[in-house]
């Protein structure tokens, strides 16, 4: 029976504290995913004995790192900001604080997925942000959030391109107009005004004579705003002038 | 309050905690300045409060010098409970699960609170079921603990006196409604009678509220609008018996009067009274009135309401109002303010952790820039669940943002992932040795996963592919299959392409050695591919489908029953063409409204059309009779050709050359009808389920004849057990798998017993139950009666001569399992070559539907 076995048998929480304590720095040293499980076994004994005790606040803290350093996010996120929530005065405050929000942010699942995780990050994010305008972690925290809102600006995007895809083209130029009013600095804007013209051009030529011109005026209209933001175009210019000028010719009809 | 610097803080009335950790717990420091009285006070007693710990805390300013201010805090702690027992349950396990139910745990606290709640929740618990003189006492007794916590042992009472039924119920009153028709109108609360086993009389003091309510709409129903209970008594008889006494004021009898509709502009006051179904003179039905203009029970109801909201109106409002009594007439106005029409703007889906959206979107009925329809709400709620990826019973619509001004909503799905992968792995013994199956189905599959290694959770999923492996193998045979399907090739439109192969090899086995023979082998190659469309015409519940498929057969010193000949080959090369309509729905495991049919085509190239062979005549040739090993032609006793015997013909060369290419056409055709009969409860509705089935398969040239193989085996289970001729098994209960076989089948006709049919027809009747419809597990009871039969040919074919089996069964579905069941029938008829009724037969059914 070994030392640490003895230890985690026993009822003595003095011992376990110090056992924990060694393990988790060993642990650091050594970057050993082992001796952070290690860690873990004792903390989970004798975190809930020491809440409310002074010891309490340097153990809640190692406790959710050690979920941190094991890379078990969602644990790590939720101990992060019960911390802070506990202890706001403490020194390890913004540490933790950045920690939580990195710990949702690296949960934040693929772009085509429910982003409940995402929002959750960007705001935890924005919390870190907002409270430590001159923080350690500030540039990286931006930086997430930049990415996180791109994931986010990418659902939207592929979800009315999905629109367009499938033909439903009155659907796509509602999903385009939302997506450009909602996300104004995106990657994805010229994509979008792209496919909002495309959508309406397809849907004007695809219609029956009496509301043709009407609707390819509509395209036209999204053909203008396009020309305006992008005036010299780029990955879908020439597409898009193809197709424009087949809608000047087909309106010469009218 | 003015500002103090606090002094000392001391803690009186704890027990168990120490002084410090109470204080740490307040978060208030010796020197920290507060308020008195002020806002952080009642913040540090609020969040004492919810630590849950304490049953009174008190703050007091016991001393005050200049502006520092000593504190005291008095706390009384909650006892811990210790033990519970339940006294007046037999049951240990009733006793568990009320202690459960009520969290009475150790260690939990002991509040006011848990003792009340507890008390009512076993009353009320008891009442509901018939025990209306349930009383329930709590004790509790402190108890000295070893580590000085304030701990008690509590004893619940449960004293449930006798099940309290209903002994007579009487009206006073009612001349119009016949005292059965009242009794009849209270669904719970019943006279006791013998014979009544369905629904036991007992008295519920809510229940009985609530039927309360139905006589009086019982009343509505037959014009008596202003019909009511006057006063209801309940007699108390004995412990056991009540009597109920309920007294009724009648009214008198009324009739529909005019109807105005007001306010409608999109639908005319002609088709509005089209729709409402209720014309002037008709007796006034207040529940049916009601009904057609807004029918709260049923979403999908064909009433006004609807025909607004399916139409964009989400925003309509009806309002029936009397607007003149006359006699006994009742003219009406229906007042309908239209509002604006209302459009979809976002569509969102939320909760798919693993499903990824293209393949939900796609399925959405609703879509941005739509007019808003309750229709498409229902139809998209039905779609997601029968994608078999989500928890069917919980898709929730969500309205958001809406906005009567703007005339917009947006829509949220929230959807709830289950399982939907099975694994199958087995080793048994069988046949004479190990046999070992694994058996892959992911159901959700996606294939462009396969590459990108985060997608391995354990396996890439979420694109909506379906991909099968199954491999099993023992001594003597190997047989592995794959198949993939891609539900929207191109993701343009749902058109759903599936792939399989299957390959299987077999050795003869030699029980005698226990070893296989690797000289003779049968081999059977498979692959087939189909496209699958659904349309657009005559509605969007019709699937078009087409498919190739391409079998080989190899024998190599092999003989079978199937061929004549031990060595040679056959190929079987097929095209199907499928139509059907699946309407049934929300729960692809348990239906419950709906209706499915699938019409299929199965055919090979008519060869002999234009082979130019004379099937008939190859007896006849040279090159198809008996010869012997050195070429010599054999007479019919198989002895060397002399002068004035016939040649006759070789049927293994014969049928080799009726086999080289199978030659068929097959037709099937199925139907089923799901029916709700009752809604019994709330765990969910008695289904009935109605099927038939035809089945027919021919030859193109009668010389040729039909071949062996894909022919129909009734009887049983009908699962494919092991075949190597693309037989196909129908289930019919209460009979031998495969046993029966076409009744005029004699000794003297052409087909040999063990054949398959080639023209069957089937009926059943199946009333279902669901006994939970968990994600889990959903499970559900049925109980059958059905009856089928094969022929040999037309000319038999009598769709009444029937195989009658009745019976009941269980099935059992759960995400990583597939469908488990097991359904016992009693067959009434002989199977074909026995005398007497075939009797109990135990099916078990795995991973399919009947």
């Amino acid at each position: 029976c070994s030392e640490y076995q003895k230890v985690l048998k026993s009822d003595d929480a003095g011992k376990k504290y110090a056992l924990a304590e060694e393990l988790y720095n060993q642990a650091i040293v050594e970057n050993s995913k082992s001796t952070f499980r290690k860690a873990l076994r004792v903390l989970e004994q004798i975190v809930p004995q020491y809440r409310g005790k002074p010891q309490g606040e340097k153990l809640s803290f190692l406790y959710a790192d050690t979920y941190y350093q094991l890379g078990d996010n969602q644990i790590a996120g939720y101990q992060f900001e019960r911390f802070v929530a506990s202890y706001p005065k403490s020194d390890k405050a913004e540490e933790a604080s950045f920690k939580s929000a990195k710990s949702y942010f690296a949960d934040s699942p693929r772009f085509d997925l429910d982003q409940a995780e995402t929002v959750k990050a960007i705001g935890e994010l924005q919390k870190y942000i907002d409270k430590y305008p001159n923080g350690e972690f500030l540039d990286q925290a931006n930086q997430y959030v930049a990415e996180l809102r791109v994931k986010l600006e990418k659902k939207a995007y592929e979800i009315a391109k999905q629109y367009h895809h499938t033909e439903n083209y009155k659907s796509a130029i509602v999903a385009f107009n939302n997506f450009i009013t909602e996300y104004p600095g995106s990657p994805f804007r010229e994509a979008a005004f792209y496919y909002r013209f495309d959508s309406a051009y397809e849907l004007a030529i695809n219609s029956y004579e009496v509301l043709m011109q009407e609707r390819l005026n509509t395209a036209k209209g999204f053909y203008t705003n396009y020309k305006k933001y992008y005036p010299e175009g780029s990955e879908y210019y020439e597409q898009i002038q193809a197709n424009y000028q087949d809608l000047e010719s087909r309106l010469q009809n009218f | 309050g003015s500002k103090y610097t606090i002094g000392k803080i001391e803690v009186t009335g704890t027990v168990s905690y120490n002084e410090q950790t109470v204080i740490a717990f307040t978060g208030l420091k010796s020197g920290d300045e507060i308020f008195i009285p002020g806002d952080k006070i009642s913040k540090v007693l609020k969040k004492l409060w919810d630590l849950g710990l304490f049953s009174d805390i008190n703050f007091y300013v016991t001393n005050i010098e200049g502006n520092v201010a000593d504190l005291e805090l008095e706390i009384q702690e909650v006892p811990e409970l210790a033990e519970v027992r339940i006294q007046g349950i037999k049951k240990k396990a009733t006793q568990e699960e009320l202690i459960k139910e009520n969290s009475l745990t150790p260690g939990s606290k002991v509040t006011e609170n848990l003792t009340t709640t507890t008390k009512n929740y076993i009353e009320n618990k008891y009442k509901k079921d018939g025990y209306f003189n349930t009383k329930v006492v709590i004790n509790t007794t402190s108890i000295v603990d070893t580590t000085g916590t304030n701990k008690v042992n509590m004893v619940v009472n449960v004293d449930r006196g006798e099940k309290v039924k209903v002994s007579n119920i009487e009206f006073i009153g009612n001349e119009e409604l016949s005292d059965a028709k009242l009794k009849g109108a209270m669904s719970n609360t019943k006279e006791k009678n013998f014979f009544r086993v369905w629904k036991r009389s007992k008295f519920n003091y809510d229940d009985f509220e609530a039927d309360k309510e139905k006589v009086v709409n019982k009343y509505k129903e037959n014009g008596y609008r202003d019909a009511r209970i006057v006063s209801d008594t309940l007699i108390i008889n004995d412990p056991k018996t009540v009597a109920l006494q309920l007294q009724v004021e009648e009214g008198s009898k009324h009739y529909i009067g005019n109807i105005d509709f007001i306010g409608n502009v999109v639908y005319s006051d002609d088709l509005l009274t089209r729709a409402l179904g209720i014309n002037k003179g008709d007796v006034y039905n207040g529940v049916l009135l009601e009904k057609r203009i807004s029918d709260q029970s049923k979403p999908d109801s064909q009433d006004i309401a609807n025909l607004y909201k399916n139409n964009g109106y989400l925003f309509a409002q009806i309002n029936t109002v009397e607007t003149k009594v006359y006699n006994d007439t009742i003219d009406f106005e229906i007042r309908i303010v239209e509002g604006k029409e209302a459009y979809f703007n976002k569509i969102s889906v939320v909760g798919n952790t693993k499903t990824k959206d293209h393949v939900i979107y796609r399925e959405l009925r609703t879509k941005p820039g739509q007019k808003y329809s309750q229709e498409n709400v229902v139809r998209t709620i039905r779609e997601i669940g029968q994608l078999g990826f989500f928890d069917a019973e919980n898709v929730a619509p969500n309205f958001l943002n809406v906005d009567p001004n703007s005339g917009t909503l947006d829509m949220e799905y929230a959807v709830v992932e289950a399982g939907a992968s099975q694994i199958e792995l087995q080793g048994g013994y069988g046949g004479g040795g190990f046999i070992g199956t694994l058996g892959l189905s992911f159901n959700n599959f996606s294939i462009a996963g396969i590459f990108d290694k985060d997608a391995y959770q354990p396996i890439p999923m979420g694109d909506g592919q379906k991909l099968s492996l199954r491999a099993q193998a023992s001594i003597y045979y190997q047989t592995y299959s794959l198949s993939f399907v891609e539900p929207w090739l191109g993701g343009k439109k749902p058109k759903s392409l599936s792939t399989s192969f299957s390959y299987t090899r077999q050795f003869l086995y030699d029980p005698i050695r226990g070893k296989a023979d690797k000289s003779q082998s049968f081999d059977i190659l498979g692959v087939n591919v189909g496209l699958a469309k659904r349309l657009q015409w005559p509605d969007d519940y019709f699937t078009l489908s087409q498919s190739v498929g391409f079998q080989r057969y190899d024998l190599n010193n092999y003989n079978t029953q199937l061929f004549t000949f031990g060595d040679g080959f056959s190929n079987n090369l097929t095209y199907t063409l499928g139509l059907s309509r699946n309407s049934k729905g929300i729960n692809p495991i348990f239906p419950t409204v709906g209706s499915e049919f699938n019409f299929i085509a199965k055919f090979t190239p008519p060869y002999s059309l234009w082979n130019g062979t004379d099937y008939n005549d190859l007896e006849n040739q040279r090159e198809f009779q008996l010869e012997d090993d050195n070429g010599n032609l054999l007479n019919s006793d198989g002895l060397r050709l002399r002068p004035g015997d016939e040649p006759v013909g070789d049927q293994s060369k014969i049928d080799q050359e009726k086999f080289k290419w199978l030659e068929f056409y097959k037709i099937k055709f199925d139907a089923a009808w799901y029916t709700t009969l009752f809604n019994l409860g709330p765990k969910g509705p008695l289904v009935l389920k109605t099927g038939i089935e035809y089945g027919f398969l021919g030859a193109y040239n009668n010389d040729r004849g039909i071949p062996p193989f894909e022919r129909f085996y009734l009887g049983g289970n009908g699962m494919g057990s092991y075949s190597l001729d693309g037989r196909e098994s129908i289930a019919l209960r209460g009979y031998p798998d495969q046993s029966l076989v076409p009744l005029d089948r004699t000794s003297f006709s052409q087909a040999s017993n063990p054949d398959g049919a080639t023209i069957y027809n089937k009926y059943s009747l199946e009333l279902r139950y669901p006994i939970t419809l968990k994600p889990a597990a959903s499970i559900y009871g049925l109980m059958f009666i059905e009856g089928g039969a094969s022929y040999d040919n037309f000319r038999d074919f009598n769709p009444f001569q029937l195989n009658r089996s009745a019976g009941a069964g269980l099935r059992i579905f759960m995400p990583q399992f597939g469908l488990l069941g097991i359904d016992f029938g009693y067959g009434f008829d002989p199977v074909p070559g026995a005398s007497s009724p075939n009797g109990w037969e135990t099916h078990f059914i795995i991973g399919q539907q009947f």
